[in-house]
């Protein structure tokens, strides 16, 4: 076993020659991140325009749900930058490329998501704090030294909640090779997450509460920073969901890799 | 002509072997139609139309308009880079078919596969569970040519996208940019009613709202006179056919550039 300070070394000299590799094709950045930007503002765009026509959604106004917003658009930002390389386990396992991965004395979870660091992901991470500065102005939340950390808390869970999820969604390559449509789904699922959880009623709540959380990522946990006062008992949960759902998921990955051998290609 | 019926036939028939694929991408559509459901009640709260819609009108729009994303979708501009980029887009150029023929004969085929597959169970899922009830019109008749010019629409603008691969490695943004703008702002994710009056002016004057906003038009209020919608599908060609010219004029500069080594 390796601690816990060797392999944040490693991780950094594994990425540092990733992103000299990747400084070859400056223009494929600079096009990505335009991409990134469109891309995670599309949801946003379309809360512009429904406030447009109505003053609030649910009894949330527009403000609010631009924070709410920029909370999702920096929780998932770890997803797309860290775990990127979800979305190929399904090439490796189908070419047996994925075999490599046995070989070397690292965590094979470690060792296979450090192999790309989404550069383009950045874009998004600096636009969801640009927001959430914006918005926070906006709405007069007055962040003491207690709030800010609590965001931090917040943030790290909501954003182990969306690694868990994607990261799961992929290890169904390990079962059926081609896991394209289930992390599709997953994908799809994301974006729903800024929604306020309040205008769902019945199964929908429920499975976006405690099924496939992804109230979670983004509407529960900023409800601490938006209304304080009537916060759910269940959002003060919230840091242990992250956690346990990441151990969850890390299980599922482990059984994978056990249980994998091969495509035969 | 028949060549490219085989290959029609042929990417139908691939599409149909992945079906645990479909479960999930029906799962995905029920899902985004019950948010969608829930959304717009919401939004519908307090009123009984909104810019000039009721809330069957609006959700028709919005759930059929998830199902025609699925069809319209031909995801070409991707194909198209991954065999630029390994090479294998030579071999179309040493065969006696014509590049953006054969595509266009892939992206039927996977339409057809999709119609069986996605958008028949979604209408009937908007039809009994949701209970939407349709408006008898004369647009429901015009609908399906329109869907097909919007198919044409569709793909030639993703094969402009693929051919610009020719030029730049870089599809991921191009691409994804260009999904972005065309599905917000051809009506495939909010009606375009609800677009601020500035912006609907300037979006009509633009390709994407044939793509989506028209052919839901005639779904959802098909009881305007026939002018209307002839027009409609008027301005519907007009973009087909400057989309196919420019794609045509495209592809002549493009294909002189394409170096494959190997492959």
């Amino acid at each position: 076993m390796r601690s816990l300070r060797e392999y944040i070394r490693l991780y950094f000299m594994i990425e540092a020659q990733y992103i000299k590799g990747r400084m070859q094709y400056r223009s494929d950045f600079i096009i990505s991140s335009v991409g990134m930007f469109f891309s995670s503002l599309a949801t946003l765009g379309i809360f512009w325009v429904i406030f447009d026509t109505v003053p609030n959604l649910a009894g949330w106004s527009l403000m609010e749900m631009v924070f709410i917003y920029a909370f999702y658009m920096i929780a998932i930002s770890p997803m797309q930058i860290l775990f990127d390389h979800a979305w190929q386990l399904r090439y490796h396992v189908q070419q047996g490329t994925f075999l490599k991965y046995y070989f070397r004395p690292l965590n094979m979870m470690f060792y296979y998501m450090s192999e790309i660091f989404d550069l383009k992901g950045l874009t998004q991470l600096v636009t969801g704090i640009a927001l959430l500065i914006y918005a926070s102005i906006q709405l007069h939340i007055d962040w003491s030294l207690w709030r800010i950390s609590l965001l931090f808390i917040a943030l790290f869970s909501a954003a182990l909640v969306q690694i868990s999820i994607i990261v799961a969604a992929s290890c169904a390559a390990f079962w059926v090779v081609n896991s394209y449509p289930v992390l599709g789904l997953a994908w799809k699922l994301r974006e729903f997450s800024p929604y306020p959880m309040s205008i769902f009623d019945g199964a929908f709540r429920f499975t976006f509460t405690y099924v496939i959380p992804i109230g979670f990522v983004a509407f529960y946990p900023s409800q601490l920073f938006l209304r304080p006062q009537d916060v759910s008992s269940l959002v003060y949960f919230s840091p242990m969901i992250g956690v346990g759902l990441f151990a969850i998921t890390y299980w599922i990955w482990t059984k994978g890799v056990n249980s994998y051998t091969g495509t035969g290609s | 002509m028949r060549k490219y019926l085989a290959i029609v036939r042929g990417t139908y028939m691939i599409g149909m072997i992945y079906r645990l694929g479909f479960l999930f991408t029906i799962a995905g559509n029920v899902i985004y139609l019950g948010v969608a459901y829930y959304l717009w009640k919401s939004i519908f709260k307090n009123s009984e139309t909104l810019r000039g819609l009721t809330f069957d009108q609006t959700f028709l729009y919005v759930g059929l308009g998830s199902a025609i994303f699925i069809l319209l979708k031909t995801y070409t501009d991707w194909f198209m880079n991954s065999e630029i980029r390994d090479g294998s887009i030579a071999m179309y150029l040493v065969k006696p078919v014509d590049i953006g023929t054969y595509f266009l004969a892939t992206s039927f085929g996977s339409l057809l596969m999709n119609i069986t597959i996605v958008s028949i169970p979604t209408i009937l899922l908007l039809l009994f569970v949701f209970k939407v009830k349709f408006i008898i019109g004369i647009g429901l008749l015009l609908f399906p040519i329109s869907l097909l010019i919007a198919f044409f629409i569709s793909f030639f603008l993703d094969y402009f996208v693929g051919l610009v691969c020719f030029y730049s490695e870089s599809v991921w943004g191009l691409s994804t940019t260009k999904d972005i703008i065309v599905t917000l702002l051809s009506g495939g994710l909010i009606p375009l009613q609800f677009f601020p009056t500035a912006l609907q002016n300037i979006l009509h004057w633009l390709p994407f709202q044939a793509i989506y906003h028209t052919p839901l038009t005639m779904i959802t209020q098909p009881d305007q006179s026939v002018d209307v919608f002839l027009q409609m599908i008027f301005i519907q060609l007009v973009w087909a056919v400057l989309l196919f010219m420019a794609t045509r004029l495209f592809y002549i500069q493009a294909i002189k550039t394409v170096r494959v080594a190997g492959g």
